[in-house]
């Protein structure tokens, strides 16, 4: 049924003479999102969402209506909403939009699961977190809360387009991870999460993923971690060789390279909200963004990367290129009108968050490769006098990504290739070419991760995407540092 | 669907789904967002966001369904389907059962104009062709949006409550720009009020024109503490944090929360008010709904009176739990977000100031300040530090007078203790919608805060 009224919807914007170009796109989701708080259940959601977005290109320039009735009569007065759209717009249009044509798309693509969540009982799933709130509480007054959490989401996309495009994608989504708050007599007041900050635990997986994290497996060492940070000392303020673990690199490349390489901020459509980018088009190939050691790819094809998909909102096939190569500025993630304003070809990256939004540019999988510094411990070992930051706490970045100011949960000081003492309330912040410039060593293959963002926002009205970012840890010189309390 | 409408397709729902104990609440928005950039309409939307959220409780056992399907037989069994995960979910420590027929509710606030309702595509493209010719005639690069936004609310209990509401925003923001995206000099203007007919696009365009002027060839100013004077835009930005971090009942039981264990006690400064007051009556500055999504009809709430703690924000359960009532603050989940509780009218109270003009002749040298970007406020919550950015407007300040555009600042510092040393505000609050929320709106003056401490600058360009 709603089959046959998507193919009716396009069908009649077909016939429409001032029709360029449309697309029909249907999303179906649903999802689960559980939390468990202190031993008693906080949220225990199911989510249902269905409809269908259709934007419609005019004469001039675009229109964008959605629908959440999927009957054809619905889908029709849908179509010609959008285009009545824009034709309304085309009256304060000066020139009309620049669209390439992509050749059509056909095909099917799939989250490979080894353990289908939706398999597992609810009770398993609130068992599953139940244990490690109990766990991360018990022993030490001073352990004030602690909360575990996972999210599911199954998202069945199928999209149509006017030049021929029919592709149907089944992504299945999921976050999990958990933290404990501590607080002392003296009210000072300590996070520790695992495996990092709530929002960038996500991965495009099944239960196994869960399996493999083994929450309580955890338990001991955050607490110990959270313990010890109440009476551990301020980081000092100064300028200091920087180790990043794995997560806060990943949130690194999010903020300073994934977005300010996004096209679209780039030309200045992204203006409310989100702002602009200090990466114009004419630095492309000149602009050292980075040390040589620094190589970023747009990878939409990473197994298991949040980030990863068949096909974008606009048809094009994922596809790997990178953005920084050898630390310079290579290209950009972009769509076809926003890559053809520069005589490119779309990266294939342009996606809406629901049926009811537009697409825009979203980051893939944007990952650091794999440098030749060995593990983390090896790069501790190699590092005479610094810091090592774990895990992101606040977040804070300019209009254009170029001043930034992160705080991380927990910091060690190095000495002598060791870690001594533990540091309380560690921020750092810089200006983010002369940042990536100072990076001198990145860890090996073992100790890259891909880790998943699932709230990234960006959008008029804000949408809210999954990205990944791959990344092993690594070290940066001379870096601003000091402490946030 | 108009919210009677949906009031009565709610009760239907809940009879026919047969549950005991259950609760659904329904929402229909219909937003009509024209979004322009580079001079250009880009992005012209019509946007349907129905939503219905269902709990259904087996004892103190309690599970929620969110659906975008309003349809009759997608509704019912949403709700059947929540009673089945119900008997699966623990006990909810003192869950004090869904708003009953008893509760009190007020008078519902008139917050629906038809003229913002109907407006169409063409009426959207009409009113803003002279911004764009506006910007674009003073030689800028302009962005922003007209949004205009019909909110239709409804929500029923199987204990007998019910409560509807219709309500609109239209909502307006522009820049004008010296590039498009490479950042410069820029300028903001910004309205929101429940009648599109209100809204005064050329004033704000003008004001975003000249803001964008005054702010060429910045200096390059060192870190340090300077005295500043904040637009309301720029106030309501480091509002939104503290709202997230300080008024809700769950942060304050974990003990992250700065008011935790400090009601009573002096935790700002003297003069500095701040209300949660959903029922303003007050067109300008009133938005959304007059009950929660449980129902509770909300309540003025003065969380900080003369700059001491007075009380937190409570929905039902947490109410039960710590031994309060609930101050009619529960939220939906939305933007992937579990609802929570929380403000959506927080209100900082007005000062005696004249105007700005006023607040900077008191300044001998420090910083005016029209709006920040990229604020956190998770630096350390317990006092309220807060780190983020000046942008579209930062201007230094000398002898009482706005002097030469300065590059955007960071600063890092404690709102609650830059509030203490705030020693004036003016008459006159604004509106400024909240980023998360199509219905809610923070309110403030503009302020004088002495010593605000900026740790950094940014460059305006790599090299």
């Amino acid at each position: 049924m709603t089959d046959a009224s998507l193919h009716a919807a396009l069908a009649w914007l077909r016939k429409q003479p001032d029709v360029r170009y449309a697309e029909v796109r249907l999303v179906d989701e649903g999802g689960e999102r559980l939390r468990v708080r202190d031993g008693r259940p906080e949220q225990v959601t199911a989510e249902a969402s269905r409809g269908v977005g259709i934007r419609v290109l005019g004469a001039k320039t675009w229109g964008f209506a959605c629908s959440a009735d999927t009957s054809e009569g619905a889908l029709l007065a849908t179509a010609s909403r959008a285009l009545a759209i824009a034709r309304a717009s085309a009256a304060v249009a000066r020139k009309p939009v620049v669209f390439p044509e992509q050749a059509a798309s056909l095909g099917i693509y799939e989250t490979p699961l080894a353990v289908d969540p939706f398999t597992i009982s609810l009770e398993t799933k609130l068992a599953a977190l139940d244990a490690p709130v109990h766990a991360l509480r018990s022993g030490d007054a001073r352990l004030k809360s602690a909360e575990a959490w996972m999210d599911w989401t199954r998202q069945k996309k199928r999209l149509l387009t006017t030049e021929g495009t029919d592709v149907t994608q089944t992504f299945t989504f999921g976050a999990c991870g958990m933290n404990v708050f501590a607080s002392s007599a003296d009210g000072t007041s300590q996070r520790r999460s695992y495996p990092t900050w709530q929002g960038g635990d996500g991965f495009q997986a099944g239960w196994e993923r869960v399996t493999a994290l083994d929450l309580p497996g955890h338990v001991d060492r955050v607490k110990d971690e959270v313990l010890a940070l109440l009476t551990a000392p301020l980081c000092p303020a100064g300028t200091r060789t920087l180790l990043l673990e794995s997560s806060q690199v990943a949130l690194q490349i999010h903020e300073s390279c994934g977005h300010p390489t996004e096209l679209d901020r780039a030309l200045g459509t992204e203006i409310s909200l989100a702002g602009g980018s200090f990466m114009q088009p004419g630095m492309l190939g000149k602009l050292q963004y980075g040390s040589p050691l620094v190589t970023i790819v747009a990878d939409a094809t990473s197994a298991g990367g949040n980030g990863t998909f068949g096909w974008d909102d606009e048809g094009v096939p994922a596809g790997k290129r990178a953005l920084i190569e050898r630390g310079l500025f290579v290209d950009y993630l972009s769509s076809r009108e926003t890559a053809a304003a520069l005589g490119r070809a779309s990266t294939g990256t342009m996606r809406a968050d629901a049926w009811n939004r537009t697409p825009i540019i979203r980051m893939v999988n944007v990952s650091l490769e794999a440098g030749a510094a060995g593990t983390l411990e090896d790069l501790v070992a190699a590092t005479d006098d610094g810091l090592l930051v774990a895990t992101d706490k606040s977040w804070s970045i300019d209009d254009i990504r170029l001043n930034f100011q992160f705080s991380c949960e927990i910091a060690w000081e190095i000495k002598r290739g060791k870690r001594t003492r533990l540091l309380r309330d560690p921020f750092y912040t810089g200006i983010t070419p002369r940042f990536w410039g100072s990076c001198d060593a990145i860890c090996d293959e073992r100790d890259w991760r891909l880790w998943g963002i699932t709230s990234c926002g960006k959008g008029d009205p804000m949408q809210v995407m999954h990205v990944g970012h791959g990344a092993s840890a690594a070290r940066f010189r001379d870096v601003t540092v000091g402490s946030a309390s | 669907m108009k919210a009677e409408g949906l009031l009565a397709l709610s009760r239907e729902i809940l009879r026919a789904a047969g549950e005991a104990e259950a609760e659904l609440y329904l929402r229909v928005a219909e937003r009509g967002c024209a979004r322009f950039a580079i001079g250009e309409l880009g992005q012209h939307m019509q946007l349907a966001e129905p939503q219905a959220v269902v709990r259904v409780a087996r004892g103190s056992r309690v599970a929620e369904t969110v659906t975008s399907r309003l349809d009759r037989d997608a509704l019912v069994d949403a709700v059947r389907a929540t009673g089945r995960a119900a008997m699966l979910v623990p006990e909810v420590e003192a869950f004090p059962g869904f708003t009953r027929a008893d509760e009190p509710a007020g008078a519902s606030p008139d917050r629906y104009v038809a003229a913002t309702a109907r407006a169409t595509p063409e009426e959207r493209v009409e009113r803003l062709a002279p911004v764009l010719d506006a910007i674009r005639d003073a030689g800028l690069v302009s962005a922003g949006m007209l949004e205009t936004t019909s909110v239709s609310q409804a929500m029923a209990t199987t204990g007998g409550c019910a409560r509807s509401h219709d309500a609109t925003v239209a909502n307006f923001r522009v820049w004008a720009l010296a590039t498009p995206g490479a950042g410069g000099p820029a300028g903001y203007g910004g309205q929101v009020h429940g009648d599109v007919g209100a809204l005064r696009l050329a004033e704000e365009t003008e004001r975003a024109i000249r803001v964008c002027r005054m702010s060429r060839e910045p200096a390059s100013l060192e870190a340090g503490s300077y005295d500043v004077v904040m637009e309301p835009e720029a106030v309501t930005e480091l509002l939104e944090w503290l709202a997230a971090i300080a008024f809700a009942a769950p942060e304050v039981e974990q003990g992250t929360s700065p008011m935790a264990g400090r009601l009573g006690e002096r935790v700002t400064g003297e003069g500095v008010d701040l209300v949660e007051d959903p029922l303003c009556d007050d067109p300008a500055l009133g938005f959304g709904a007059p009950f929660d999504r449980e129902g509770t009809w909300k309540q003025r709430v003065p969380l900080v009176e003369n700059g001491v703690a007075r009380a937190i924000l409570y929905d039902r359960t947490y109410a039960a739990r710590m031994a309060a009532t609930s101050t009619g603050s529960a939220q939906l989940p939305s933007l992937g977000s579990a609802g929570g509780v929380g403000p959506t009218s927080l209100m900082l109270g007005a000062g005696t100031a004249g105007g700005v003009d006023d607040l900077l002749a008191g300044v001998q040298r420090g910083l005016y300040v029209c709006r920040l970007h990229y604020v956190n406020g998770l630096l350390d919550p317990r006092r309220a530090v807060m780190t983020g950015l000046t942008r579209d407007g930062c201007f230094l300040v000398e002898n009482g007078k706005i002097g030469r555009a300065v590059g955007n600042m960071r600063f890092t510092d404690s709102l609650l203790e830059g509030l203490a040393r705030c020693d004036g505000m003016t008459r006159e609050r604004k509106a400024v919608p909240t980023w998360w929320s199509d219905s809610g709106a923070f309110v403030s003056p503009a302020v004088r805060i002495r010593g605000w401490r900026f740790n950094g600058k940014s460059q305006e360009a790599v090299g």
